[in-house]
């Protein structure tokens, strides 16, 4: 069980996230969307256990069960594989199961090559292959194809969804696209100044949204 | 007028005090720049790699100190050593010992301040990262120090430079003794006042090469890190 009850994270007398109780069910897909500054990837990393409420109770599963790709992933400086492998500390078979989830993302020719030295969208497939390098209960990505293109986008995707469903794995993401939260989630989230103001099924939630500042952001990315 | 033969000769030649002068500012050079390496930089991993109520306070008094005037460096550590001072009895005043230590409290705030902020950018990236693959806290340190080594390295490199250059401290905590605890920027003071500008030319050249060696590297070390 993922629940936050009576959730408030607040900086400099500011409230970034007010959420009074919210659950997530084990093996859903959930979308959080919402405007730069609506509380995301806070809600994000508290889930992760990075940052800590200023009130209320989060319940979380063990870091072990549990992956978490930040916004700005750190691409270290040793190759690709090593970089991949470091998700994989105290596997057995590291290296075939980090070639593997490099080879889902299509950086197989990358594998040698220094993290530091990958493009912003390399980066963030890299950060992708080591989340899913190992079998997760939760996934946390925290929108997880901002830097990639349209391939390594639909990549991504692609190959997310496959894992989810060969995992049974719990998926939490933020986008900034409601096209892929309709492509990725089962349940859209809305956030909007650091509250929930929609909540539901990705479909209708997108399709026929009740809430006015719902509305409001997705008439912005209607064409 | 000094003839360039001549400040050759002074370089190269027998005479053993210039030899005494490089070596002499070369050690207290390489003692005090590791001592200040050694405590600043876990010091800057501490600072720079975490959050605390009092960590505003911390770096203004960090910059403070990186500021310190070396001449109230060295009326500190000479007041602390003196016969009449705390630690008068440990005879360290006018040693070499003295003019490392004055240079310790020198270099360690810059050392500290310039490792505190390479380690500022880094950490917070690199903390979450690995708490998301499942690392631990201290794995994450671990990996913040290996990420900053050439950064390190080129803040290391510029304590040896601010070292080998100061004057005001050393001169008041060794007392610039022949033989003993003269190095290169007191020698060039007292030779200039002394109207011996080719002894002066010579040391200075000595002490620019050095200089231009350790921005060389620095220079280096910074172009791989910028190419990394």
């Amino acid at each position: 069980m993922i629940a936050l009850q009576d959730v408030l994270v607040q900086y400099n007398e500011r409230v970034i996230l007010d959420i009074p109780e919210l659950q997530f069910a084990e093996g859903k897909r959930y979308g959080l969307i919402g405007e730069n500054g609506s509380g995301k990837t806070t809600l994000l990393r508290l889930l992760a256990g990075t940052l800590s409420p200023t009130r209320g109770q989060v319940t979380r599963m063990g870091a072990d069960g549990m992956g978490y790709m930040p916004q700005n992933p750190y691409a270290f400086s040793f190759s690709v594989l090593r970089n991949v492998e470091m998700a994989l500390d105290g596997e057995a078979e590291r290296e075939t199961a980090a070639r593997e989830a490099l080879h889902r993302v299509g950086m197989d020719e990358l594998a040698h090559a220094s993290g530091s030295k990958l493009s912003g969208g390399e980066a963030q497939r890299m950060a992708f292959a080591r989340m899913i390098a190992k079998p997760r209960r939760l996934l946390l990505l925290d929108e997880p194809t901002s830097s990639t293109d349209i391939k390594g986008t639909d990549l991504i995707e692609a190959t997310l969804l496959d894992y989810l469903q060969a995992n049974g794995c719990t998926l939490i993401f933020s986008t900034h696209s409601p096209a892929q939260a309709l492509r990725l989630a089962e349940e859209v989230i809305f956030l909007d100044q650091g509250r929930i103001v929609e909540q539901g099924p990705a479909k209708s939630i997108l399709e026929v949204p009740q809430n006015e500042r719902t509305q409001l952001f997705l008439a912005h990315w209607r064409i | 007028m000094t003839t360039l033969s001549e400040i050759l000769n002074l370089l190269f030649g027998p005479d053993p005090e210039l030899r005494q002068i490089i070596l002499t500012t070369l050690r207290m050079s390489f003692a005090s720049t590791a001592i200040s390496a050694l405590l600043g930089i876990p010091l800057g991993v501490l600072l720079g790699g975490n959050n605390f109520r009092a960590k505003p306070f911390v770096y203004r008094v960090l910059h403070t100190l990186m500021g310190l005037p070396p001449v109230v460096a060295g009326l500190v550590v000479f007041l602390l050593l003196s016969h009449s001072g705390p630690l008068g009895t440990l005879k360290l005043v006018y040693t070499v010992t003295a003019m490392v230590i004055a240079q310790v409290v020198l270099i360690t705030p810059i050392i500290t301040g310039l490792a505190a902020n390479i380690v500022s950018v880094k950490a917070p990236l690199i903390r979450e990262t690995a708490a998301g693959i499942g690392l631990t806290p201290w794995r994450a340190v671990l990996y913040t120090v290996y990420e900053c080594r050439t950064q390190f390295v080129s803040t290391v490199l510029t304590g040896f430079g601010r070292a080998i250059a100061e004057v005001g401290a050393v001169q008041m905590v060794g007392g610039n003794i022949q033989f003993k605890t003269r190095v290169m920027t007191t020698a060039i003071m007292m030779q200039t006042n002394m109207g011996h500008f080719d002894i002066a030319i010579a040391l200075g050249i000595v002490l620019l090469l050095i200089s231009f060696v350790i921005n060389s590297l620095v220079s280096r070390i910074e172009e791989t890190v910028g190419m990394a």
